[in-house]
Order: C-alpha cells, then structure tokens, then sequence
C-alpha cells in the first residue's frame, strides 16, 4: 500500500462570500505526479497558498504524511516536507543564484559547510551551477524559474507543489523542465503540478483533478478526464455562455 | 599561504587600533578618537536593522538614550560602579527592543519608519516630562576625566560589537536569511524562514550594543540631557553614515562613519559658528547619496568588483564551445 | 470641571481643522504618488517663515501673504518632484525606502536652513485676527472663540472644499484619481503623468505651507517644529487610513479633541507625550486606520 503524502478533507477558502475553494477533497499518494487543472480563476493557486500555509482553510483539514497540518505556518510546513513555487516567481533578486538556494538549504543544512554542499548539489541538478555567482536578477525566465525549483529542492521536500513551471517559456526549455520535473519525480517527491499547457500536464501526470468554480468536478486518468463532459463544458462552456450574453 | 580567517583579522585591527592612545596621548585627539568609535558602533548597529533586514530604524537612538539614562540613574542614584552600570545600559535597551520590538515589526516599512520615530520622540519626552530624569536639565555624573580609559572602553565595545555582528550577519546563516527577508518577506517564508522571530532577533541585536554605548557616553561626557541622548540627531548622523557608507555590508558603515566623522570634524573646527550649518549638508549628504549613490560609498564600489567579476567569468564562459 | 467641556470641544474642533488641512495634502501626496515625505513638518515650517519674512518686509499681515506662499511652494514642489520620482523608481535597493530616506534628509536640510536663516528662538505670526476673540456666556458656561482659530477653521473647510471639488469634478481631478488607482492604465489613457504628478506634489506642499501661515499665526513659529508637525500628520493619516481621503476629516478632527482635552485636562507638559504614545499604539493596534480602508 503507497503512502499518502497528502491528504484534503472537504477543504475551503472563503474570502467574505467568496468561496474561493468549495469541499475539496483529495488524496496525493507517494511518488505520483498529480496534475491540477482548471479555467482561470478555478481556485488553484488559492489551493497551493492553503496547503503551503499562506492562507488558513475556512473549513476542512489537511493532513501531511498522516499528520494535521491544518492551518500551520508556512515554515512549518516547510519543515516538514512542503516545498512550493510561485506562480509569478519571486528570486531574491539582490542574491546571487547560489545564495538563493543556499538560504533554503539552511533548513536542513544549518552548519554552513554542509548547506554549501548540498546547495551546490541543488545547483548541478538543475542545471544552474554555471550560473551560481550571477546576480538572481540577471537570469533569464527560464533559469528564474528553475532558480525557483531549486530553492523548493534545498528543503528536501516530500511534496512538492509546482505552480506553472513550464508556462512563458519556449518548448525546449518547456521541454528541458518536465525533464526535470520527472527526474525529481524519480528521486522520490510527490508531485502536485498546476500547469495550463495542457499537453505538459496530461503527459506527466499519473492523474488529474480539475476545479471550477473553487470545487472540484472530475478526478481520473488524464486520458478519462479529458474526455469528461463536465470538464469539456468547464473549459468551453464559458464561451458559449458568454457568447448567448450571460456573465459568468 | 594558509588564509588568516576573518575573525582573526578583525582582532588583529582591533588590537592594532588599541595601540592608537598609547601612541596618542593628547587629550583632544582621543576625544575624537572614541567619538569616531562610538558612530561607527552607531552606524553598523543601524545598517544591520536597515541595510541586511530592509526595516527604517528611525528611532535608532531611543536605545542609546535608554543605556544613557540607565547607566545614569544607576551611577547617581544607586551607587552602581561604571562597569555593571554599563552592561544594564545595554540590557535596559535589549529589554526595551524586546517589548517594542514585537508589535512593531508587525508594521511594514514606512509604518515601521513613523512607529519607531514615535516611539522614540515618546520616550524623550518622558525624560524631558520627567523628574527623577532630571526632566529637561538633564544628568550631571561624576566627574571621571581619563580619555585613555575611555578610548579603549569604547573600542572594546564597538570592537566586540563589531566582531559579533561581522560572526552573526557575515559567517552563519543568520545574515542572509534576513538578507532573504529583506527581499521578500513573504517568500521568505516557503523557505522555512520565521520572518518575525528573525526580525525581532535582529532588532534586539541591533539594540543591546547602543545601549552600552549610550551608558559609556554617560560616564565619558559626565552631562546627559533629554535632546542629545534622546533627540533625532543620533539616529540621524547614523543613517547617514550608514547610507553614504554603503548599505547590507559591515564595512560600508564602518568606511561612511569615519569619513562623515572626519569631514563632522573638519567642518567644526573651520566654521564652528554655523553649527546649524551641519543639519543641512547632513539632510543633504543624504538626499544626495540616495540619488546618486543608492548603494553607498562601500557598496558602489563592491558592485563594481563584482561586475567586473561576472563580466570576466561571462566572458570565459563565452569562450567555451558552444553546447 | 466640566465647565470646561464645551470649550474643550470647540478648541478641540478648531485645532482639528488645522490637522485636516495637513493631512489632506499628504494624504492625497501618498494616494497617489505613494510617497510619505517625511518633510512635511518642515514644508508647514517654511511656509510659516516665508509668511513672516514677507510680511515684515511688505509691512502687511501675514494672512494676505497667503496666496504668494502657496504660489511660491506650488512651485517649488512642482520643481521638486521629477527629482523624488527618480529615486522612487530607481533599480537599485528599496526605492520606496529610499524615498522615505531621501524626504527625511530633504526635511533635515530645510531644518538646518530655517535654524540658521532663523535661529532658534520662537516668534510668532502677529495677523489682524489675532488679538480678537468671540467671548460667549450661556448659563455657566463661558467660551472663548479666538477669531484666528475660527478663520483656521474656516481655512481648513475652505481649501477641503476646494480640493474635493477639484478631484471630483474637473477634468485634472480626474486624471489625479486615475494615476492615483493605477498609474499605467492612466498612462495609456492619455493622462500626462509626469505633469499630473508634478501637480499633486505642488499643490500638496503649497497646502501645507499656507497651513503653516495659520500654525505660525495660532501656535508659534520655531525653526525646529517640523518633526512634531510631521508626526501629528502622520498622525492623523494613520489614523484615517493612509490614502484613504473620506477618513481625513474624521480623524483630523478626533486628533484636534484628544489634544486640547489633553491640554485642559491634563498638564500641558505631557500633552506631546501622550499624543506620541497614542499614535505608537494606534500605528500597532491598526496601522490601517480606524476604518480600516488604509494601504
């Protein structure tokens, strides 16, 4: 039986009436790469801010490796196995690259000799040891974004919570990343990916569960959530009703 | 040649320096001497809340008051020697850091700024309102006059300071997790940092040695009143020898205190009848460094090492075949 | 005791209009150029100076001076701005911090020039308003309404009217208020900018110093109140809600009450004491105002 790295009991984020994310309820299991998709505005980064700590559920519970996490603090949960990345990525710009990831290594490095290692060994896996003494502002999308998994990286994750890694860039950087991303996969994190291209995300990913509206509407197999009629209308529907003069 | 390790040097020039006022004797000249000291404890102490946290102290010098007045009422009332007198200085100032310390950072940077400027108006006009202060007639102490002495306690607190600050902000990972802080709070966060308790560490830290430094200032000038212990022109020559130095670096301060100092005394002793003539080349020093040299004297010139650095390696990495 | 309640309040509600006219202009200076400058004390000191230094020179009273400080500061703000948005938008460090540094040497500067222009001795500003005084008894109640505190007043609602009449109905109000949301969109709308902003920054600062005719004329000139100055309008725009116009005269006027309640009530020496401590603990317990609608 796989282990369950994360677990959401009819999770939501309310913001006044707003409810940002309805019951959401899901399981991650050890070493897969689950993929979250949805229209925009679905509730996925709000989702990420929740199990990250940035954001405190309004209702339901989060569970990590067994353990309650509901509501706990991001470093906290940084402590014990959550690393994210941001959506719109945010380098320590007056750092360079190797002191970025090096002050995330400190959390589990926290002897400077060792910290060092294992930033360096960040910096190899992904690719930016070349540019380790670069400012974090001199780097080019591509390279801030893996700057950005790198940091996630130097905590050791258990789960990892990609937020659109891939978007923005060209397809051979979007390609070098989801190699990346399943050399990861296959050094032991779990994987929870919010990705738009679609052909990234249903080609990486071992299942999917797709928001709308804050709640969750499909769950399965890429190959049987494409074709949900539910998920179709999520996407397109929106069209067609703005196209009849309705707001959505 | 085996590398002389950073705190090592830092000794050294320590020492070094000691061997100043066995050299110099003249009384004058150690007078200026320990003052230059003195701003450049002021000026590190500041840059460590300002330039490696991002958070505006413009209340620096409520600490040094605070260390001045306690050492005072120690001294005068209470009978207590200069050494333990000196040392409460430093506590009474970590204490107060702690207990205001804590809502405080709460704020963001400009309320920051306008919370500790008020908090350090408040204070003065506690001791000016005050009776056993002194109220506005201030403190007389007794009358301890050996400039000797009073270099070397100076450089011993402003060394030590020195030295802790370079160990904590320089050598662990301390100094970069608030460097972290300092460039985005909020992610700082996802990376297992606890912005507040390391803001607040910051902030006493950045306290305790003006305290101490204030309560040397006591027994040293043997007068203390409510406006030069508590008044805005300590916390105001700090930030500019902090920012004309060089902000997020230890020597920066260190360089733009004893230059600000150097060129405080020059002016002094040529035009001492235009003291108020100081206020503004200060407020312009640092209208100007901002506009011009946001990264300080120091700090400029780091960049341009590093520059040139990163232009030598991208050029050698241009050189390799292409991949 | 209470005897002295109702001419708590009206000192309370005139003090109040001399705090709105502060904070109005640096409220709408930090709305939309998202500036605090911390020279405003000093801006308000100025003026005062410069009204007095004209007024002796032209043998007429200060109040007619009015309209030349504020041409004269509107002007030099206007100057002034381009050089404080370049360091707001500079690469390099905090550039709102460094603005925030850069006005608070622009105020030490100002400082060290009135006190050495001026020297460090109070005056004050003699007006034709000054000596006069609206004595009212009723029943056992005897208030005094000094006439220059009342035309303070009257100033403060005066210039509030104007302002609130100019953002909300000319066509500059509007460009002021669409910088003000989102610079950009204001941009590619056509709005000029650099000029809208420049505007804002002038009008604010000659605000604030004509406020200083009536600060210098009802209180006193010193050439070293500026930082006080600056504190009581940080005060009130904390209070209000930084950027948030609607809370200004609320606060404006709650800040006139607390202090002359103060003064009366309480021994006058503790009055700066008890506003600072009073503005620390509202900066902590709700640095979004008393409405909660600040930035």
């Amino acid at each position: 039986m796989s282990e369950q790295v994360l677990k959401l009991d009819s999770v939501s984020v309310a913001f006044g009436g707003l409810m940002a994310v309805d019951a959401v309820s899901f399981q991650v299991a050890a070493g897969e790469i689950l993929g979250l998709i949805g229209p925009n505005g679905a509730g996925k980064t709000t989702l990420f801010n929740a199990v990250s700590g940035y954001y405190k559920p309004t209702r339901g519970r989060i569970s990590l490796l067994g353990q309650d996490v509901t509501g706990h603090a991001p470093y906290e949960l940084a402590a014990k196995g959550v690393g994210r990345t941001f959506q719109v990525v945010k380098p320590f710009s007056g750092l360079s690259v190797l002191e970025n990831i090096l002050v995330a290594s400190y959390l589990r490095y926290p002897r400077q000799a060792e910290a060092r290692h294992k930033a360096q060994e960040v910096l190899k896996f992904t690719g930016l040891a070349e540019r380790a003494d670069m400012p974090a502002a001199g780097l080019t999308l591509a390279g801030r974004k893996r700057l950005e998994m790198g940091k996630a990286l130097a905590l050791e994750p258990k789960l990892l919570l990609l937020d659109e890694v891939v978007a923005g860039l060209n397809p051979t950087e979007g390609d070098q990343t989801v190699d990346l991303i399943l050399k990861i996969r296959e050094s032991g994190v779990t994987i929870l990916i919010v990705e738009h291209i679609m052909r990234v995300i249903m080609r990486i990913s071992s299942r999917i569960i797709v928001l709308n509206y804050g709640q969750m509407i499909a769950q399965g197999r890429p190959e049987e959530v494409a074709q949900d009629r539910r998920v179709i209308e999520a996407y397109l529907g929106e069209g067609s009703q703005a196209a009849n003069g309705s707001t959505a | 040649m085996r590398k002389i390790p950073a705190w090592l040097w830092i000794l050294l020039t320590v020492g070094a320096t000691g061997l100043v006022p066995v050299v110099m004797t003249d009384a004058f000249f150690l007078r200026l001497f320990t003052e230059a000291l003195m701003w450049i404890g002021l000026a590190i102490t500041w840059d460590l809340v300002a330039g490696y946290t991002g958070y505006l102290n413009f209340g620096h010098g409520v600490s040094f008051g605070i260390g001045a007045y306690t050492a005072a009422l120690l001294i005068m009332r209470a009978g207590w020697p200069f050494g333990p007198a000196a040392v409460a200085g430093g506590v009474a100032a970590g204490l107060m850091a702690l207990i205001a310390g804590w809502p405080t950072l709460r704020l963001r940077g400009a309320y920051f700024a306008i919370g500790t400027w008020a908090l350090n108006r408040a204070i003065m006009q506690l001791a000016l309102v005050l009776n056993f202060t002194g109220g506005p007639d201030g403190m007389r102490l007794p009358p301890f006059l050996d400039p000797k002495f009073f270099a070397w306690v100076m450089l011993g607190v402003v060394g030590a300071t020195f030295l802790t600050l370079w160990l904590f902000l320089e050598e662990a990972p301390f100094g970069l997790k608030l460097k972290a802080i300092r460039e985005d709070e909020l992610g700082s966060l996802a990376i297992g940092i606890n912005p507040a308790k390391l803001k607040l560490q910051a902030y006493v830290l950045s306290a305790v040695p003006v305290g101490v430094i204030g309560s040397v200032y006591a027994y040293w000038i043997t007068f203390i009143d409510p406006v030069s212990t508590l008044g805005d022109l300590i916390t105001d020559q700090a930030v500019v020898m902090a920012i004309f130095g060089g902000l997020g670096t230890l020597i920066g301060p260190v360089i733009g205190a004893i230059l600000f100092f150097a060129f405080k005394t020059y002016f002094w002793a040529y035009l001492s009848d235009y003291q108020v003539l100081y206020l503004i080349i200060l407020g312009l020093a640092i209208a100007a460094t901002v506009f011009f040299l946001p990264d300080g004297f120091w700090g400029t010139v780091a960049r341009r090492q590093e520059g040139r650095r990163a232009l030598q390696k991208g050029m050698a990495l241009a050189q390799l075949p292409e991949k | 005791m209470l005897v002295l309640l109702p001419q708590a309040i009206i000192d309370g509600v005139l003090l109040g209009g001399i705090y709105l006219t502060v904070a109005m202009g640096f409220s709408l200076c930090y709305g939309v150029l998202h500036v605090i400058d911390f020279a405003v004390g000093e801006w308000i000191m100025l003026g005062a100076f410069v009204a007095l230094t004209v007024s002796t020179w032209l043998h007429m009273d200060p109040l007619l001076s009015l309209p030349v400080v504020f041409v004269v500061f509107a002007a030099v703000g206007w100057l002034l701005q381009p050089v404080l948005h370049r360091v707001l938008s500079g690469s390099r460090g905090r550039p709102v911090l460094m603005a925030l540094v850069f006005t608070f040497g622009l105020a030490l500067a100002f400082r060290g020039g009135a006190l050495t222009v001026f020297g460090i001795f109070t005056r004050s500003l003699n007006t034709a308003l000054s000596q006069g005084s609206w004595s009212i008894s009723w029943g056992s109640f005897f208030l005094t309404v000094p006439f220059i505190r009342l035309a303070g007043l009257v100033y403060a609602l005066a210039v509030m009217g104007a302002l609130t009449y100019l953002l909300k109905k000319t066509d500059f109000g509007l460009a002021v208020r669409a910088v003000a949301q989102n610079k950009e969109a204001a941009g590619l709308m056509g709005v000029d900018i650099k000029r809208t902003c420049a505007a804002v920054y002038g009008l604010y600062v000659g605000v604030s110093a004509m406020t200083g005719v009536f600060v210098g004329a009802i209180v006193s000139l010193n050439a070293a109140m500026g930082p006080d100055l600056s504190l009581f309008a940080f005060f009130v725009v904390v209070l209000a809600g930084m950027g948030y116009l609607p809370g200004v005269p609320w606060a404006s006027f709650l800040l006139g009450l607390i202090q002359s309640f103060f003064l009366i009530y309480l021994n006058p020496s503790y009055v700066l004491l008890a506003l600072f401590t009073i503005l620390y603990v509202i900066l902590v317990i709700s640095p979004t105002g008393m409405f909660r609608k600040g930035v």
